[in-house]
């Protein structure tokens, strides 16, 4: 049994918009300091609802939700961001300033710091994500992948203890997931918790050790990702497709190729080919002999 | 913090005697009631003209969402009630919240009654010309698509410490960049996008164009008009002759 207490603790929460959807139904999480969680589901499943309520964006309408063990009910937005920090999908809803620069002074500006101390973290997070070209430019001028960067670093200046992302990985080309996966692999070792909320299924199978899967509003599954990713009922539930390597998987298995279930990663796969393929060109040069 | 109340401006399919009123007719509606109310500046006859929206609130089941267009007024109410009882008179503040009250009540029954498609073809039939009619009636169809990225915009600076409340007018002022910024530049884009997509669709490529929906002025339309010509006169011969009505019209608060 864990000992020790979560730092997030969901508990029986619902929640209804005020045209009458109830959008969560009965969510009951608890989620670990330290851990990397991805909550997945398809569209309209609660998915981003879910997150809205734990920086106080949305308040339960039934429920109560605690962080490190106080409950969040009367804490403000503003004390609660501190703690939290949700990263959304589209970036370009809060970029205004006129520079670069700017746009990270103001996310730290609410902080209460000292400006030697605002302009320390706003160089080292410019230079952390490769910003610091673009200082002086304008942030409306940035590429998409560009502003997504930015809007990355306007919550990661913030140092939150809890890092949430809504779809991290939409719209982004291989090099800039591959930078995302390194930032949140060095967040992750500075023992940060991490919840991506994301449809990549192939992303979640490689980089989140254990996913929450909702539908309608609730929470259907909760465990390791290779196990609830490969479940074709549950992801049939889920509006997702089963990951590639699964699919290939049950493939090999209709023509023959008897493969075990509880293969999952490229790596194990090609082990296991190898190895067949082995077994059988020997067997076919025994019986040849 | 929400911005819910552009919800009471957004069209909701009901069926009701006032929903199936024709769109001109809920035009003129609006327009008359918005001149009757700028006719008055005393309480009696603005209450009056008041009242007579009631009905149609009534018949068009849209008491939650009027609820919700006149709360959101709160704001401007205190504001008016502040200036004209330092400066006027209290008579004239409560006046000017009644006129602001039949205008605003006037417009949301025409946008909570009347379909975007509705109100292009209405203008159509008014010999607006089509390119004009179909960007008038997109506004209007954007309305609640902005309401909810203005939601996200204040949800995504609210998750870096910004904080609407601010003391002082100009910090307040300030205070509205982080929000209208991003939503002008949202809208923008959009605005680009939603061009490209009609001219990648032969967009305005021939002037003569069918319909596949037709609006009809039926009988109980002419009679709705007929109604609405007559309050009209009724309200401009009430001001004319203003100084010789019953003093029960002129009442006015002490202070």
């Amino acid at each position: 049994m864990d000992t020790k207490l979560p730092l997030i603790i969901i508990n029986n929460v619902d929640f209804t918009y005020p045209n009458g959807t109830l959008a969560l139904k009965k969510i009951n999480l608890n989620v670990y300091k330290g851990e990397s969680i991805g909550i997945m589901g398809m569209n309209g499943a609660g998915k981003t609802t879910l997150i809205r309520t734990l920086n106080g964006l949305i308040r339960p309408s039934n429920g109560n939700i605690y962080l490190g063990g106080k409950n969040i009910k009367t804490e403000s937005i503003g004390k609660l961001s501190q703690i939290v920090g949700i990263i959304f999908q589209n970036p370009n809803h809060q970029v205004f300033s006129n520079t670069v620069e700017e746009e990270i002074k103001f996310s730290l500006k609410s902080l209460n710091l000292n400006k030697e101390e605002i302009q320390n973290r706003t160089s080292n997070i410019l230079n952390t994500f490769n910003l610091d070209k673009y200082k002086e430019r304008s942030p409306l001028n940035l590429s998409g992948g560009e502003t997504k960067k930015l809007a990355l670093a306007s919550i990661f200046c913030r140092n939150p203890e809890i890092l949430v992302f809504d779809e991290p990985t939409l719209g982004q080309d291989a090099k800039e997931i591959n930078f995302f996966v390194d930032l949140i692999n060095k967040e992750k070792d500075r023992g940060k918790t991490i919840i991506i909320v994301t449809h990549n299924i192939e992303f979640a199978l490689e980089y989140i050790p254990r996913t929450i899967l909702m539908a309608k509003g609730m929470i259907i599954a909760d465990g390791p990702t290779k196990k609830i990713l490969t479940n074709e009922f549950l992801i049939s539930k889920s509006s997702l497709t089963l990951p590639q390597i699964r699919q290939f998987n049950l493939e090999l298995n209709k023509i023959g190729i008897q493969c075990p279930d509880d293969i999952n990663s490229k790596s194990e796969m090609t082990a296991f080919l190898m190895n067949y393929f082995k077994n059988k060109s020997t067997k076919v040069q025994g019986e040849s002999n | 913090m929400s911005l819910e109340l552009l919800n009471a401006f957004r069209f909701q399919k009901k069926n009701t005697l006032v929903h199936n009123l024709d769109p001109r007719a809920k035009l003129l509606f609006s327009l008359i009631y918005s001149i009757a109310a700028l006719l008055f500046t005393e309480i009696v006859p603005l209450l009056l003209i008041f009242l007579t929206l009631i009905p149609l609130i009534l018949l068009g089941r849209m008491t939650k969402e009027w609820i919700k267009s006149v709360r959101g007024l709160s704001f401007l109410i205190l504001l008016i009630i502040i200036f004209n009882t330092f400066f006027l008179s209290l008579s004239y503040a409560i006046a000017m919240i009644l006129r602001i009250c039949i205008m605003i009540t006037a417009f949301s029954i025409f946008f909570l009654t009347v379909h975007p498609n509705e109100l292009a073809l209405s203008l159509i039939s008014m010999k607006v010309p089509y390119p004009y009619a179909f960007s008038f009636s997109l506004a209007f169809r954007f309305v609640p698509t902005i309401a909810m990225e203005a939601q996200n915009i204040l949800d995504a600076q609210q998750s870096r410490g910004y904080e609407m409340q601010q003391k002082g007018l100009i910090n307040q002022i300030k205070n509205l960049f982080p929000l209208l910024v991003p939503l002008i530049v949202c809208s923008i884009k959009r605005a680009f996008n939603v061009a490209e997509a009609l001219e990648s669709r032969a967009f305005g490529s021939t002037n003569d164009r069918s319909f596949y929906y037709t609006i009809k002025y039926t009988f109980k339309d002419w009679l709705f008009t007929i109604y609405l010509l007559i309050f009209l006169a009724v309200v401009i011969y009430v001001r004319i002759q203003f100084n010789f009505m019953p003093e029960l019209l002129h009442f006015a608060l002490p202070v």
